[in-house]
């Protein structure tokens, strides 16, 4: 028996639950050429904004204990570059297009959005209400009825899947997945970053130019499981997991946790090849334990 | 077929160099006759609480048994924990990353500036036009250090048979003063057609970037920026460029035009 890693989200079909997280693999040029991106269940690009960003002044990432610091201040092309050039590129491989998408305001988010909507190869939108290194980013993130009609005003222009980006910077992260599902989310994948600090003590600056980045890796993976695990129970809407993930056994933990695929991040820089190894990994351990489809996994948390 | 790959390496020889610096010979490495001068590999430390990778120029190879060579001085946790590693000890070893030097002309004097452990990329550029043949009395090895003994590995340098020319702050071995007075001193009655190699600490890599900025000497300089991802994907080791905006040092450098970036 070939076990089935092959999921569905929102109608959208997946070879395998293994995508790329948004930020840790660029617009997938750089990784091509170290494995084939069909491998890949689905990559979710840099977060795309209506114009070009330049991004924070170094240093910008930092080395933390099992994990990182960013704050890389959504340096990107913009749409119009992203849709010229990257689309492009990635059109040509077999696996799901997400498109990550972040704005200074709602409109921001509709107006990137109306414009991939025209691209059929941006599968997915994935939308960034999360990210802790711009002052505006949390904004939409902290409030579930701006999350909501955040939501519904972008279904309105983007025809197919909308994912809703999860910030664990919040005092209870089940309200905003809600008011996701409220808005029609077709998904919400979490968790982004949490915000962290580093000191450098012989300079006496903080180790990021923006003081404060959000830490990442192995590190947040304990905090992701929970936040995973509370959500799942929560909504109806499928659960995307992030965080921390970098073996095989990570992802099944996840899985169990209610994710129905996770995204590979920050373990891209330590580990480049680390989705092709988790897929493998994944196949092994259904053959192993008689499981026909990944899918059997997800939410199976067995209780005391 | 993958340009890059990541690789079980094991170490076949580790060098102690005296004062804090080792060469650690590696292999089998299937990339290593891609390997150009300047070009790097990305060396996981096999221990959890050293999260990146560091970056390593490769100081030399040798193609016939699929080694790569990198030297280091301990200076942290990374490379402390590299020093304490033992022939046959395995390290993943992602690469070869990075863009190498654009070779000289026949018809140009390549002058070498390498300073302390910035030496690796500068040797193997020598070994390779050596290699190629290259009039070997128009290669000027400048080694700069603060002191004699923080010129490194001379002894292989000097195997290849080219004019060393040292320079120390203290006037312990060659020239006394900084490497780039070395070489200002050394042009000034020379002539021809000069393009310069530079890799190196910060401060000297401003200084050939402004010496050759001002002797309208072509030449590039390799960099060095703190890397996570060393792929171009993490967008951490960016630095400015003078034409304005960034680029990411491990996938458009780490190798640069004289007066490209702003140091």
């Amino acid at each position: 028996m070939t076990p089935d890693l092959s999921v569905e989200i929102a109608g959208v079909k997946f070879k395998n639950p293994i995508l790329t997280a948004s930020g840790t693999c660029g617009y997938g040029e750089e990784l091509a050429d170290l494995f084939s991106l069909s491998h890949l269940g689905g990559i979710v690009t840099k977060s795309i904004t209506v114009e070009p960003r330049e991004g924070h002044p170094p240093p910008r990432t930092a080395e933390a204990d099992s994990g990182m610091l960013n704050a890389i201040g959504l340096a990107n092309v913009g749409v119009d570059r992203f849709i010229d050039e990257k689309l492009r590129f990635l059109e040509k491989h077999d696996t799901v297009v997400v498109v990550n998408v972040a704005g200074a305001r709602l409109q921001d988010y509709i107006d990137v959005c109306a414009r991939l909507d025209d691209c059929p190869r941006a599968d997915m939108v994935e939308l960034n209400f999360s990210c802790p290194n711009v002052d505006w980013g949390m904004e939409i993130a902290k409030s579930p009825t701006r999350a909501e009609q955040a939501v519904r005003e972008i279904n309105k222009v983007f025809s197919r899947p909308v994912i809703a980006k999860l910030s664990p910077n919040v005092s209870d992260i089940s309200e905003i997945a809600r008011a996701c599902e409220a808005g029609g989310a077709a998904a919400v994948s979490l968790i982004n970053t949490l915000v962290g600090m580093a000191v450098d003590i012989d300079t006496r600056r903080p180790r990021l130019t923006n003081n404060t980045g959000g830490l990442s890796g192995p590190a947040i993976k304990p905090v992701a499981l929970a936040m995973i695990h509370q959500v799942y129970g929560s909504v109806k809407t499928p659960v995307i997991g992030i965080g921390g993930v970098m073996t095989w056994r990570d992802a099944v933990e996840f899985f169990l946790c209610g994710a129905s695929a996770v995204q590979i991040g920050t373990a891209l820089f330590v580990e480049s090849d680390a989705p092709v190894k988790i897929t493998a990994g994944l196949k092994k351990y259904l053959s192993r334990n008689k499981i026909r489809n990944i899918s059997e996994l997800v939410g199976k948390l067995r209780k005391y | 077929m993958s340009r890059i790959v990541v690789e079980n390496l094991n170490i076949i020889k580790k060098t102690d160099l005296g004062r804090d610096n080792y060469v650690i010979d590696l292999a089998p490495f299937s990339k290593a006759g891609a390997v150009k001068p300047g070009r790097f590999i990305h060396v996981k430390i096999p221990r959890t609480d050293v999260f990146f990778r560091r970056a390593f120029s490769v100081y030399d190879i040798n193609p016939g048994e699929k080694s790569i060579s990198i030297i280091f001085k301990v200076l942290g946790r990374g490379t402390a924990l590299l020093a304490g590693l033992r022939n046959g000890d395995s390290l993943s070893v992602l690469g070869p990353l990075g863009n190498g030097f654009n070779l000289p002309s026949t018809r140009e004097t390549a002058i070498l500036a390498a300073g302390g452990i910035g030496m690796p990329p500068i040797y193997l550029l020598a070994k390779k036009l050596l290699e190629k043949r290259f009039d070997k009395t128009k290669l000027l090895f400048f080694y700069g250090g603060a002191s004699g003994a923080d010129l490194v590995d001379i002894r292989r340098i000097k195997k290849l048979g080219l004019k060393l020319l040292p320079a120390t702050e203290d006037g312990t071995l060659g020239f006394k003063g900084v490497v780039t007075d070395a070489i200002r001193d050394k042009i000034a009655t020379a002539d021809g057609k000069f393009r310069i190699y530079a890799c190196g600490p910060e401060g000297m890599l401003k200084a050939v970037d402004r010496l050759a900025g001002e002797l309208r000497m072509p030449g590039q300089l390799s960099l060095e920026a703190p890397m996570p991802c060393g792929l171009g994907v993490c967008l951490g080791c960016i630095r400015p460029l003078a034409a304005g905006g960034y680029t990411r040092v491990c996938r458009e450098g780490p190798v640069y035009n004289i007066g490209e970036v702003l140091l």
